[in-house]
């Protein structure tokens, strides 16, 4: 990478490497996602995608390496100290509150924007409209206003993505890190999901999104690395990656075992 | 020499008993996934048999009818009730087994009555073992009884059948491969439902083994139960769930800190609490613990 | 039918503290007698503050009776060594029985819902031991700690009779209302979703941990003030208001009510004391032997209590479906 100034990038993974037992699940692994990006990690099975993701969240901690976000060393920090400095994550499975309706669903990450990490308002009515029509608001977007007031487990697999993405954008983070978003989608839904991303995006969002569906990659990504055997292998814009002949090598011996 | 040897005798003697309760416990967590609050009532329940069985027939008749006994009851349960609730969240689990445990006690006290039943032992196991004639290096005169030798003997050997069951067989190698992934083994179309039937009841046969062994030493009353469950499942927390060597291992340091306190009440009564607390601020896994489990 | 129902949401606190108050009226119409409808009130409100705990984030204590037992025995010695004005005594009560659950909570909630279950059980049962032999001395060991005729006073006023009814009943008031607005406030929110998905609690920016501690703090606050109230009610601090039974049947009457609805843990605690004391002469000994089984068939049948099982009645009455889709 050529010289950017610091204040371009937004996490900065330095020399990442994790270790399970004898396992090198990363080794050496260098990735920084720019400002107003999206940032694409693709790869075969196995490759460490979803390590690297959980390194990021703070679900594990890697054997060294560091993780800066928005100037701020990362590791150590417990999840919810991460999602507090504005890095929200999007589960593979959909991970919402089930029992609860749409808009309490919503309210929650609205509230944990708006009061930190932990506030004893066990009496404190006022100011819940503004959470509440915030969070309407928030559904709104992503499409869900005609159920505000269900309770969250009975909705499509597809809505409670949806969902999940409203919780999300409902902390007002500065990066969104999505785990396969379009996994097990139907094809109108993936289309859905891109154009709801794209919009996202176009407002100012920086996301990194781990992703099989080629289609979901190249329709959002500017930015593509591919991750194999633990190490990054490639890197550049959508047409890039497409013609390195590493990434060709790195699928291809994926398909012939 | 003679003083350290007792003590140390006295805290295997403990152990043995915890150690025993523990391992079905533990058993059934790392297999089932089940944390069983009705555990302390089926090892109750293998001493009232016991009691009642050796006092009819003699207690050789116990020792074989009170294990298949308490395997039918083990088996019994794990079809008509446990099963249901492997899909629910681990708070149903504890409140079913705790009402089962609140039900086994309140029958036996129903039919039995409050009181202590005397529990009397074979003649084979009464007396003492005058121990200086087979050890050379205690000086004097050294006696112990010898039921509790059994007991040590009963539930070392009951230890070591366990581990010898689950590493050298191939319900053994199923029952582990189920501890760590029962997903996976039933996808692969291993029949995983009718061992954990069986591994259930093989807990029921441990505390079954407890009963008989562990009954003529402590009380045999409708608490019973509770009264050993709670400090059983420290050792299970202490040693880490669902790890066998640890539930081991725990309850001899559990002992031995009984035996070495004896002397002073105010400290043997909260001992083993604050070990317990000690062990896991320091080590919150347990000693033997698997990461991930119970994260 | 519709008509009282929907009354009953529109004036939940208003209906409950009429029902409360004229307790003393209809009470012995079935069955019940002054001293009962006041053991009541002080299980009522040990349930209720449980309900914060385990129905809001389902973590299940059983270790309550700490905080209940430890407040009693801290309101029992503030009567025997200080004076028999229950104000002072209350109020050091509640503060150590607070203090005890800090530090109890602190260390019992790191790990999962089982481990939180079994070491809070451990501490109830190492403290009723304690209580027993190691501090002896203090706590009457075996016997309890007895106050012989000593009857407790609120500003000169004998606490005893419609006097300690009124008094409890009052307590129990305050406590609903203040458990109704924790229920519906923000604070009150995030506890429920710890139960409902802590994982993604945690990926939204909550210190988790900090919640858990408040339910669990505040459940035994509410512990601590029926733990004395209790010393109040009966001079006499028994050693069993220590004792893991006490944690068990606190368990038992919150399940049976209903937990997370706050009214359900109320009932609950009335049904439980009600049966132990009126439908246990017609049953006998064997009357927890059939409480114990009521209480299976309720986890395993109907995991919402009582208030669950109303629920499904009225909506057969009035001719619509078991919940559906829309609430």
């Amino acid at each position: 990478m050529s010289k950017e100034s610091i204040s371009d990038v937004m996490l900065d993974c330095y020399q990442v490497s994790k270790n399970f037992g004898g396992l090198q699940a990363l080794n050496d692994v260098n990735l920084k996602v720019k400002h107003n990006t999206i940032h694409s990690l693709i790869g075969p099975n196995g490759a460490g995608k979803s390590t690297l993701l959980n390194v990021i969240t703070g679900m594990i901690t890697p054997t060294h390496g560091s993780v800066v976000f928005d100037d701020k060393p990362m590791l150590d920090l417990s999840p919810h100290e991460i999602n507090q400095l504005g890095l929200a994550k999007v589960f593979q499975t959909p991970a919402i509150f089930p029992e609860m309706t749409l808009i309490k669903n919503v309210c929650i990450p609205a509230l944990a924007s708006r009061d930190g990490a932990f506030k004893l308002n066990m009496f404190q009515k006022e100011g819940m409209r503004s959470i509440e029509s915030f969070a309407e608001e928030t559904l709104e977007e992503v499409g869900l206003k005609d159920s505000v007031h269900k309770e969250a487990r009975f909705l499509s697999r597809g809505d409670k993505r949806r969902l999940e993405l409203a919780i999300c954008l409902a902390h007002r983070p500065k990066m969104l890190l999505l785990d396969e978003p379009t996994a097990g989608m139907a094809r109108h839904e993936t289309e859905n999901t891109i154009l709801l991303l794209r919009k996202i995006a176009d407002r100012g969002m920086t996301m990194v999104i781990v992703e099989h569906d080629m289609n979901v990659v190249f329709a959002l990504s500017e930015t593509i690395s591919v991750l194999a055997q633990g190490t990054i292998i490639a890197e550049g814009t959508p047409n890039e990656v497409k013609g390195n002949p590493k990434v060709i090598e790195a699928y291809l011996g994926e398909e012939q075992e | 020499m003679n003083y350290l040897f007792l003590q140390v005798l006295t805290g295997l003697q403990i152990s043995a008993l915890y150690m025993l309760i523990a391992l079905g416990l533990t058993l059934i967590f790392g297999t089932l996934g089940v944390v069983n609050f009705a555990h302390g009532a089926l090892f109750m329940l293998g001493a009232y048999f016991a009691v009642v069985i050796s006092d009819a027939f003699g207690f050789s008749v116990a020792l074989v009818s009170v294990p298949i006994l308490l395997f039918i009851v083990g088996i019994i349960l794990e079809r008509g009730l446990i099963r249901f609730f492997y899909e629910r969240s681990h708070t149903d689990q504890i409140l079913v087994t705790f009402g089962l445990a609140i039900v086994i006690g309140e029958v036996l006290k129903t039919i039995y009555g409050a009181n202590n039943l005397p529990f009397a032992k074979p003649s084979w196991g009464s007396g003492i073992v005058k121990l200086h004639e087979y050890l050379p290096f205690l000086e004097g005169f050294v006696a112990y009884p010898k039921w509790r030798l059994i007991l040590v003997v009963v539930s070392f050997s009951t230890v070591a059948a366990l581990f010898l069951l689950l590493q050298f067989t191939r319900f053994g190698l199923i029952v582990r491969a189920g501890m760590r992934d029962s997903q996976m083994l039933a996808f692969l179309g291993v029949n995983i439902t009718r061992r954990f039937t069986i591994v259930f009841g093989i807990g029921a046969v441990i505390a079954a083994i407890a009963g008989l062994f562990g009954g003529p030493i402590t009380q045999v009353e409708p608490e019973l139960g509770m009264k050993l469950l709670i400090p059983s499942f420290l050792v299970v927390v202490v040693g880490g769930m669902g790890s066998l060597p640890g539930a081991v291992l725990a309850s001899l340091l559990f002992g031995m800190a009984l035996s070495f306190t004896a002397k002073y009440a105010e400290i043997q009564q909260i001992i083993i609490y604050l070990l317990a607390v000690v062990i896991l601020l320091v080590r919150p896994r347990g000693l033997m613990g698997k990461k991930g489990l119970m994260e | 039918m519709e008509y009282v129902v929907s009354i009953l949401k529109k004036f939940p606190l208003t209906v409950f503290a009429l029902v409360i108050l004229t307790m003393p009226f209809w009470f012995p119409w079935i069955g019940g007698y002054g001293g009962l409808a006041t053991k009541i009130m002080i299980w009522a409100l040990f349930a209720l503050g449980f309900d914060i705990l385990l129905g809001f984030t389902g973590y299940l204590s059983f270790g309550h009776a700490i905080f209940f037992g430890v407040s009693a025995y801290a309101t029992g010695l503030m009567f025997k060594h200080f004076s028999d004005e229950i104000i002072p005594a209350m109020i050091v009560a509640v503060i150590v029985g607070t203090l005890a659950s800090v530090i109890i909570g602190y260390l019992t909630l790191k790990k999962s819902g089982i481990y939180f279950s079994i070491l809070t059980l451990a501490f109830g049962e190492m403290l009723h031991s304690s209580a027993l032999s190691t501090f002896g001395g203090f706590t009457g060991g075996e016997n309890g700690l007895t106050l012989p005729d000593m009857i407790p006073s609120m500003l000169g006023i004998e606490m005893r009779g419609e006097v300690m009814f009124y008094m409890t009943a009052a307590v129990l008031i305050l406590g609903y209302y203040i458990a109704r607005r924790i229920s519906d406030s923000p604070f009150g929110l995030i506890l429920k979703a710890i139960k409902s998905n802590q994982e993604r609690l945690e990926y939204t920016g909550i210190d988790v941990q900090k919640y858990k501690l408040g339910a669990f703090v505040i459940s035994a606050i509410y512990a601590s003030v029926a733990g004395s109230l209790m010393v109040v009610y009966e001079p006499y601090v028994g050693t069993e208001y220590l004792r893991w039974s006490t944690s068990g049947n606190l368990v038992l009457m919150s399940v049976m009510g209903g937990v997370g609805t706050l009214i359900g843990p109320i009932i609950g605690a009335a049904f439980m004391l009600y049966f132990e004391n009126v439908l246990s002469v017609p049953l006998g000994e064997e009357w927890l032997l059939v409480l114990g089984l009521i209480f299976m068939a309720i986890v395993i049948f109907l995991p919402g209590g009582f208030t669950d099982g109303f629920k499904l009645i009225y909506k057969k009455l009035i001719g619509k479906k078991p919940d559906g889709e829309e609430k």
